[in-house]
């Protein structure tokens, strides 16, 4: 049995004509590219633009990235791009963000699959603003773009999500205690 | 105690609850499909007659330029597919053709003398164009995303 390959390793053999290690891409980072771009707010079929989006820039880009062992955040802060110029051109005034390679990747936190999926259901019975609020911050959009969405000024954005992850806390809390 | 930190963490590995369509992973692995070795990328530049700006009957103009090539593209949205009307300059060279490329589709054809040519029926979505020329390297346009 090969042991995992490396992304940097996987996005060279890529760029040399390796239909394999690009499929092994895909594989490794195509659920959170959709989970990033579903999380900015965009409907499924948009979405899929927009995650399709991200890998025909990787394709541009293949031969030319800086960091290959960066390829995961760079994936994932192209789809994050992609899906905010598509929200933007619903809704022109959504700020942009700067593109930074080496974001920060959210898989870093070691959690478990079933707490993760506890959290999102709580997250789907929330009422609104909460619950887009909080799958907006689940995508990493800052204070700015989060009040673009959700058309409130930038400075009540904070106050509002210490809120909406009480009520959150709440909701779990009442789940818990029922089973 | 769970503080806003860590509860913010796990919202982010959270949303991982929707799974990716089948579709749009298969789409993702046949876009391999499309890399065109050796080609030099034109970026998008700014075009005077209209600045990317889409007008009332549902045209788009949009500008691209790479190693000495300008792509003028104009492009219509009707009936749930696309038509491309584009013309290179200066004509880059007998026997060039280009490739007008969707994920699903592509269609080729010769330049005029001109360096105008022409594609319909296009399915939305992304899109680029694709200048070969003979004894050079191709030269491709950004990916640019095309919605009614």
């Amino acid at each position: 049995m090969h042991e995992p390959r490396d992304s940097g390793e996987l996005l060279k053999a890529a760029a040399d004509d390796d239909q394999r290690a690009w499929d092994m891409l895909e594989s490794r980072y195509g659920p959170r590219m959709w989970a990033t771009a579903r999380a900015c707010g965009l409907s499924e079929a948009d979405a899929a633009d927009a995650v399709q989006g991200a890998w025909l820039r990787l394709l541009e880009h293949l031969h030319t990235i800086r960091d290959p062992s960066g390829i995961g955040a760079w994936l994932a802060t192209t789809t994050r791009r992609e899906a905010l110029l598509i929200l933007r051109k619903g809704r022109p005034g959504v700020p942009l963000p700067e593109v930074v390679p080496g974001d920060p990747d959210p898989a870093a936190a070691v959690l478990e699959a079933d707490i993760s999926r506890r959290l999102w259901n709580a997250v789907s019975g929330l009422h609104e603003p909460c619950r887009t609020l909080l799958q907006l911050v689940a995508a990493d959009c800052g204070n700015r773009q989060v009040a673009g969405r959700l058309g409130v000024p930038v400075g009540s954005v904070g106050p509002t999500r210490s809120r909406c992850l009480e009520r959150l806390r709440t909701l779990i809390h009442q789940q818990e205690t029922v089973q | 105690m769970i503080n806003e930190e860590y509860f913010l963490a796990a919202l982010r590995l959270a949303a991982g609850h929707d799974p990716l369509p089948e579709h749009v992973s298969a789409a993702a692995r046949d876009a391999y499909g499309l890399r065109v070795p050796q080609a030099v990328t034109a970026v998008p530049a700014e075009c005077p007659a209209s600045r990317e700006v889409r007008s009332a009957d549902g045209c788009k103009m949009v500008r691209f330029v790479a190693a000495g090539l300008t792509f003028d593209l104009e492009v219509t949205v009707g009936d749930g597919l696309i038509d491309v009307a584009g013309q290179i300059a200066p004509h880059p060279g007998e026997g060039s053709h280009v490739d007008v490329r969707t994920p699903h589709l592509t269609l080729t054809r010769r330049l005029a003398r001109t360096g105008h040519f022409a594609a319909t029926g296009l399915p939305p979505g992304w899109l680029s164009v694709v200048c070969h020329r003979p004894g050079q390297p191709p030269v491709q346009t950004r990916w640019v995303r095309i919605r009614p």
